[in-house]
């Protein structure tokens, strides 16, 4: 197994595995997600309220992002690693309804494939639904705001999104790790120094699948993503045009 | 279906209601995570595999083909804390009191990866949706997470089929082929996804959907007998822990 390899598997943690919390760090993790996810599911009941047959969709929606977290990229290191899927489902789903799509996905993950777990899951929801959706979403919506071209708002997003996921899981760990020498800043210098040597190359690997996935979707599917709010309808082109 | 999943739904314990296997499962992963590692993740990893391998009657081989999974995370994410960064010794070096630690990561996740195996295996999550309307959880939220649950499966059927096809085709000899295929891959997984949405949305219209989808949820009581065993299981372990740290070295 090459370094990089083992870098990989290391980076990994992305899921942070069951366990690997002390208990103080999971219950605190787990109200820092609270709020986000008690704010999606309340958007996603007001959705489901005024438009019953949005549960289906919406279902279909966290099926895909399941699906998605299960493929295999490949690294510029020459291994594979799954894309987070965190970006693309913001831009289809907005972060709120992610959030809870998210979570949903998380708790799979870790009852049918032993991936994360339950007494970290509201860690893993504050890295992966909460944050890395929202970062990757707003910087879509701000380069969409500068009429920046789609795609490449598509890949920054996705490139954000990524990244600030594991941004976020070097914090988690470093806080639950000290280094023995030079503490919290030098967990963090550890932690995030083994996710960018694999993350950064990741990061853009996503972001380019997102853009090619994003391409394929407006051929194939361009009622869905007008109807998502992703393409502009026939009237809000021209009055953008106008 | 998912193999953790399939041995849930044909577990000895299927028929327990899931209320008794989350304390029990569940507990065990709590108390690996609170007491000290040594003793106390050995006693609950001892614990929960005599449990798993008794009579919950999970077969050692789907244990160790489902265990190895967390384990590889809990090595992998137990190896940064064998180094120190930025010390008197150098800009990283052995961290001292380093092997300790990990063995000690390595113990409580690992006991902690079981108990939550231990309620995976014995119980199905088409048992446990269902029943979290009851624990409070919105109706809508538990509908989308039965109909994700129902169209993962399909769709990671569809997706294993649609990889195996590209490859017949050489979609993956190169690398280029091998992002087109991927890209394929996810999109072909989003117009399905919606495609069976729609098609559910209408057969549930033909069958006078109103919005709520209604499941035949296995009856089950829950028995007092053995949430007294399991109360007694893990204030017995949390005792013989605090004897034991005081004689172990």
């Amino acid at each position: 197994m090459s370094i990089h390899e083992v870098l990989e598997r290391v980076s990994h943690i992305m899921h942070i595995a069951e366990g690997y919390l002390p208990p103080l760090h999971a219950v605190a993790w787990g109200v820092a997600s609270a709020p986000f996810v008690v704010h999606g599911v309340r958007a996603l009941d007001r959705e489901v309220r005024s438009n019953p047959e949005s549960t289906l969709l919406l279902g279909a929606s966290g099926a895909f992002t399941f699906v998605l977290s299960a493929l295999k990229i490949p690294s510029v290191t020459g291994s594979c690693s799954h894309p987070t899927g965190t970006g693309l489902g913001a831009i289809l789903f907005r972060p709120p309804i992610m959030a809870v799509l998210g979570t949903i996905t998380l708790l799979f993950q870790a009852l049918l494939l032993a991936h994360g777990g339950l007494t970290t899951l509201g860690a893993n929801v504050f890295s992966m639904a909460v944050v890395g959706p929202w970062a990757g979403y707003g910087l879509y919506r701000l380069l969409r705001r500068f009429d920046v071209p789609l795609m490449v708002s598509v890949f920054f997003g996705a490139f954000v999104a990524d990244l600030s996921t594991y941004c976020v899981t070097s914090v988690q760990l470093a806080l639950a790790f000290p280094d023995p020498g030079s503490g919290i800043p030098g967990a963090l210098a550890k932690f995030g120094g083994i996710f960018a040597v694999t993350q950064l190359p990741l990061a853009v690997s996503e972001g380019l699948l997102t853009v090619l996935v994003m391409r394929l979707l407006s051929r194939s599917s361009h009622g869905e993503l007008t109807r998502l709010g992703v393409l502009a309808t026939g009237a809000k082109k021209e009055a953008s045009a106008r | 279906m998912l193999p953790i999943d399939a041995a849930a739904h044909s577990s000895r314990w299927r028929r327990r209601h899931p209320c008794e296997k989350a304390v029990l499962g569940l507990g065990l992963t709590v108390t690996a995570v609170c007491l000290p590692p040594w003793p106390g993740a050995v006693l609950v990893a001892a614990a929960t595999v005599a449990i798993l391998l008794g009579p919950a009657g999970v077969a050692p081989r789907q244990l160790w083909r489902a265990f190895r999974i967390p384990l590889g995370f809990c090595v992998t994410g137990a190896v940064p804390l064998l180094f120190a960064v930025g010390g008197p010794d150098g800009m990283v070096a052995f961290a001292p009191g380093g092997p300790g630690d990990a063995a000690r990561l390595l113990l409580r996740t690992s006991a902690a990866s079981l108990g939550v195996l231990l309620f995976a295996f014995t119980t199905p999550v088409s048992d446990v949706l269902p029943r979290l309307v009851r624990a409070g959880v919105p109706p809508a939220v538990v509908d989308v997470a039965l109909v994700m649950y129902r169209i993962s499966f399909l769709l990671l059927d569809a997706v294993a089929n649609i990889r195996q096809a590209q490859a017949a085709r050489l979609g993956h000899a190169s690398r280029a082929a091998a992002w087109r295929s991927l890209a394929g891959l996810g999109a072909t997984a989003f117009v399905r996804a919606f495609d069976r949405a729609g098609r559910l949305q209408a057969g549930l219209a033909g069958r006078g959907y109103d919005g709520t989808l209604r499941v035949l949820v296995p009856r089950a009581t829950v028995s007092r007998p053995f949430l007294a065993m399991v109360a007694a299981l893990l204030s017995g372990i949390v005792a013989l822990t605090l004897v034991l740290e005081r004689c172990l070295p």
